[in-house]
């Protein structure tokens, strides 16, 4: 049984539909690459499996368990944590803060309305290793809005890191970084995806960084996947050319 | 009375109250629709109008020249204060827009209080719809028949300004995306202003039309503004058509609500907003998730 | 970010020993008063403190989660209906009716919460502007409850548990007040600075981001908007023996509109602000009322120039934090 398993995840919004049928094994410690053209459902399907939007058909299974229908913090607090797209942050707090609150769901009684010394002694621990994976160490006293825009996409890696998830799911962690930006970036995920510890889908525009990090690769297009498997038999993938990858084979 | 000019005249009564709320509704739905903000003030730009009427009848003898003057005298007083003072709280977020016009109720409130004291103004009706008809061997006063009718004249004319006029298309898309406008040329200020000022006169528009019925009051304003939410909360922020259904909806649950289960009429409108919140939280018609 | 702009005073709650002192210091300023000021600035004291315990526990829903409430006048006037009621027609010890007003409050609130969080920022707004108008209405009509339009009259301050007549008399009963204000103080210190005040900091600044970390923010507005009522509903369970009545005027839209005002003119989200925003607030309309009539128009302007121009209220002006690069 793989850690994540898909079977015809499908949306369709009215007459529209961005995910199609999309069947997927993800196993254990795998770094699974999701990509296709723009519009091809990569951020909807990850939009599915962290529950933001309830899939209108299809299974989509956890470690065995049945997640489709949960609510997106139950199905984070259940091991899948994700970054977005679009910077999402906590402007007004410090670095430290943001991984601390991100580490601080995941601990028993984060909800306790008193004291809390051991929590946060505990979730700073969490967070504080997750900016050290990501080298924000220097800059983690730092207002989390005023921090440059790499760093903030890196801060978000090291807040789902922080939470010590199962599967992460990185949405273009790369996106809107400057080329030295994105090597430093790529350096730093490859450090931390290579020891297999982690389950990773991740998705990305850029190819260099797919091809330095992913293991697997999975195509979408127009919401069907069309291509599944090592990045060299995708490269080949008459099919995947003619869609997307144009003359980067 | 038989079952039939009851039915009739409280669909009537409904369609009147309906008249109503939509003129309350749709304003605060038009500048919340376009600038994303929203009027606490709303209810006292209402009260104003018909404090307003009150006063037009008094010097001119005549209703109509109330209904020109509130809405002129709101819009333009709402105009200013966009201009002033709203217009630096652009940047930040919902809520300061929320508590700087809440401000401009207390600050307003007290205004018209100063100028026309505390008691209830009846203010006259005009001549023209002074009357009673009788339908279906029920009187039923004329001047709901009017509200009636300038309710869905209302409703026709800012339908079709939105859709078919050269502002009306400028509001709508300052609505979807106020930087292109900006970059063809357009002061989006401007339209903003405006579209406040419209808001504020339609509020206005509103309490000169319901004065007669509920008299000028203090008390007009808290429950305008919460009628008026209702109706937008109901119908959908933002959407024209929603205000519309809304006040349509509202309106019949009111009527019949109050004939049949008197005690509990006020709760009917709350438990509706509940229900629509509870199934639809966008609003019936809602563009907003 | 291109400017940066001064971190709002309450961005982060500190505890420093300094502070800890300074408001310690306070308390015990504050509990020498009575042998300080005269009787009617104990009366005015003992106001101003009843609508500081309020306006704090507003701020636990404004300053720190940013839930915008128009309606808190409910809470204040649920807590001095019941502790009327109670003190009416049961007789028991004055404490414990003030309590069990406070916590008859929170319970309601649960409700309330409930259907206002169905909603979020304006909505949210709006529907506690209803609830608390819906309350109104109902304070008018219920008559075995409420009194009506009359209200409640003679309340009476019953003797505390085991005979304790300590509370009956204006001194004893100030001593009650700063007992209730001080213990609410620490409370929602302790809360703001605990796991679950971290939360509500999340919610305030990216709900959206709270809700993809894997907590369930619906349920953290709910509790933290049941404290708010039941402590508020504590404030008007002390003002209606204070008093001797409660009536309809507690509950009206006005009298939310300035616990509000007070809130963000003091310094949302420190505790400390709406404290001192309701003690400014009491002496400005004390000042002004000598004058004119019309102290909400001052009350409205004055709103509006510190939203404008000075957000962080009076207690973020005064304890103003440096630029951050």
């Amino acid at each position: 049984m793989a850690l994540l398993e898909l079977d015809g995840l499908t949306k369709r919004y009215g007459g529209l539909t961005a995910v199609n049928g999309v069947t997927m094994r993800v196993e254990a410690g795998e770094v699974r690459a999701v990509i296709g053209p723009n519009g091809a459902g990569k951020t909807s399907l990850f939009h599915l499996i962290t529950g933001v939007v309830r899939a209108t058909s299809g299974s989509m299974r956890f470690d065995g368990r049945e997640m489709v229908g949960r609510t997106p913090y139950e199905i984070c607090s259940a091991g899948l944590s994700r970054t977005f797209q679009l910077t999402s942050l906590f402007p007004e707090m410090s670095a430290r803060e943001n991984a601390r609150l991100a580490a601080q769901s995941h601990l028993p009684r984060s909800w306790q309305p008193w004291g809390g010394g051991s929590v946060f002694r505990e979730a700073s621990a969490r967070g504080d290793d997750a900016l050290e994976r990501l080298g924000l160490t220097d800059v983690a006293h730092r207002p989390a809005g005023l921090l440059s825009h790499g760093d903030q996409r890196l801060l978000e890696v090291a807040m789902a890191l922080a939470q010590r998830p199962r599967v992460l799911l990185l949405d273009e962690p790369t996106q809107g970084l400057s080329v030295e930006e994105t090597l430093s970036a790529v350096d730093t995920l490859a450090g931390l995806l290579t020891d297999g510890s982690l389950t990773v889908l991740l998705v990305e525009h850029d190819m260099e960084v797919v091809f330095r990090l992913a293991q697997k690769i999975t195509v979408l297009h127009r919401g069907n996947v069309i291509a599944d498997g090592e990045p060299e038999a995708v490269k080949a993938n008459t099919e995947v050319q003619a869609a997307y990858l144009g003359g980067y084979a | 009375m038989d079952f039939i000019g009851f039915l009739v005249t409280q669909c009537l009564n409904a369609f009147s109250q309906a008249a109503l709320l939509f003129f309350l509704g749709v304003g605060l739905t038009l500048i919340f629709g376009i600038m994303r903000i929203v009027n606490f003030a709303h209810g006292t730009f209402y009260m104003l109008g018909g404090f307003l009427g009150f006063t037009a009848v008094r010097l001119t003898g005549s209703f109509w020249a109330g209904l020109v003057i509130g809405p002129l005298v709101a819009g333009a007083i709402g105009t200013a204060f966009e201009m002033g003072l709203l217009r630096r709280l652009y940047r930040r977020d919902e809520s300061a827009f929320l508590m700087v016009t809440f401000g401009l109720t207390l600050v307003l409130g007290e205004i018209i209080r100063l100028t026309w004291g505390v008691d209830a103004l009846q203010v006259p009706m005009p001549s023209a719809f002074d009357g009673i008809v009788f339908l279906f061997d029920e009187p039923f006063p004329t001047y709901r028949l009017f509200l009636a009718g300038a309710g869905v004249v209302m409703a026709l004319i800012i339908w079709q300004f939105l859709e078919r006029t050269r502002l009306g298309l400028l509001i709508r898309a300052t609505s979807q995306n106020a930087e292109m406008v900006h970059a063809l040329g357009v002061d989006v200020n401007l339209v903003r202003s405006g579209i406040f000022g419209i808001g504020c006169g339609l509020a206005a528009l509103g309490g000169v039309m319901a004065a007669p019925l509920i008299t000028a009051s203090l008390a007009m304003a808290p429950n305008a503004i919460i009628d008026a939410f209702v109706i937008v909360i109901i119908g959908g922020m933002g959407s024209f058509a929603g205000s519309l259904l809304a006040a349509v909806l509202v309106a019949f649950v009111q009527v019949f609500g109050n004939y049949y289960f008197p005690d509990f009429a006020l709760a009917a409108m709350y438990l509706l907003m509940l229900l629509v919140l509870v199934i639809r939280p966008g609003g019936l018609l809602g563009k907003e998730a | 970010m291109a400017n940066p702009k001064p971190l709002p005073a309450s961005a982060v709650p500190s505890g420093s020993g300094k502070e800890i002192a300074g408001y310690a210091i306070a308390a015990c300023v504050l509990a020498l008063a009575p042998m300080l000021l005269p009787v009617f600035a104990m009366t005015l004291l003992t106001e101003a403190l009843i609508l500081g315990l309020l306006a704090m526990s507003l701020d636990l829903m404004v300053g720190y989660t940013r839930l915008i409430s128009f309606g808190h006048a409910a809470a204040y006037g649920i807590g001095a209906y019941a502790a009327g009621d109670l003190l009416l027609h049961t007789g028991i010890p004055l404490p414990f009716a003030v309590l069990g007003a406070g916590a008859i409050a929170g319970v309601i609130a649960i409700g309330v919460a409930w259907v206002c969080t169905l909603a979020r920022g304006v909505s949210f707004s709006m529907l506690t502007l209803a609830f608390a108008q819906l309350l109104y209405a109902v304070a008018f009509k219920w008559t075995a409850v409420t009194g009506a339009s009359d209200g409640l009259a003679g309340i009476p301050r019953t003797a505390g548990p085991f005979g304790l007549t300590l509370f009956q008399s204006k001194t004893g009963y100030y001593y009650l007040v700063l007992l209730c204000l001080v213990g609410a103080f620490a409370f929602c210190w302790s809360l703001v600075r605990s796991p679950f005040g971290a939360v509500l900091r999340g919610i305030r600044e990216n709900e959206a981001k709270t809700l993809s970390l894997g907590y369930n923010t619906r349920r953290y507005k709910i509790a933290v908007v049941a404290i708010a009522y039941a402590l508020g509903g504590l404030a008007g369970a002390l003002y209606s023996p204070f008093a001797g009545f409660a009536n309809t005027d507690l509950v009206f839209w006005l009298f939310s509109g300035q616990v509000l005002i007070m809130v963000i003119v003091g310094g949302q989200g420190t505790l400390t602000g709406p404290i001192l925003g309701a003690a400014f607030f009491m002496l400005l309309e004390h000042i002004l009322s000598e004058y004119t009539e019309s102290w909400a128009l001052f009350f409205g302007a004055i709103f509006i120039a510190f939203v404008l121009f000075a957000p962080q209220g009076i207690w973020g002006l005064i304890t103003r934090r440096k630029e951050v690069v």
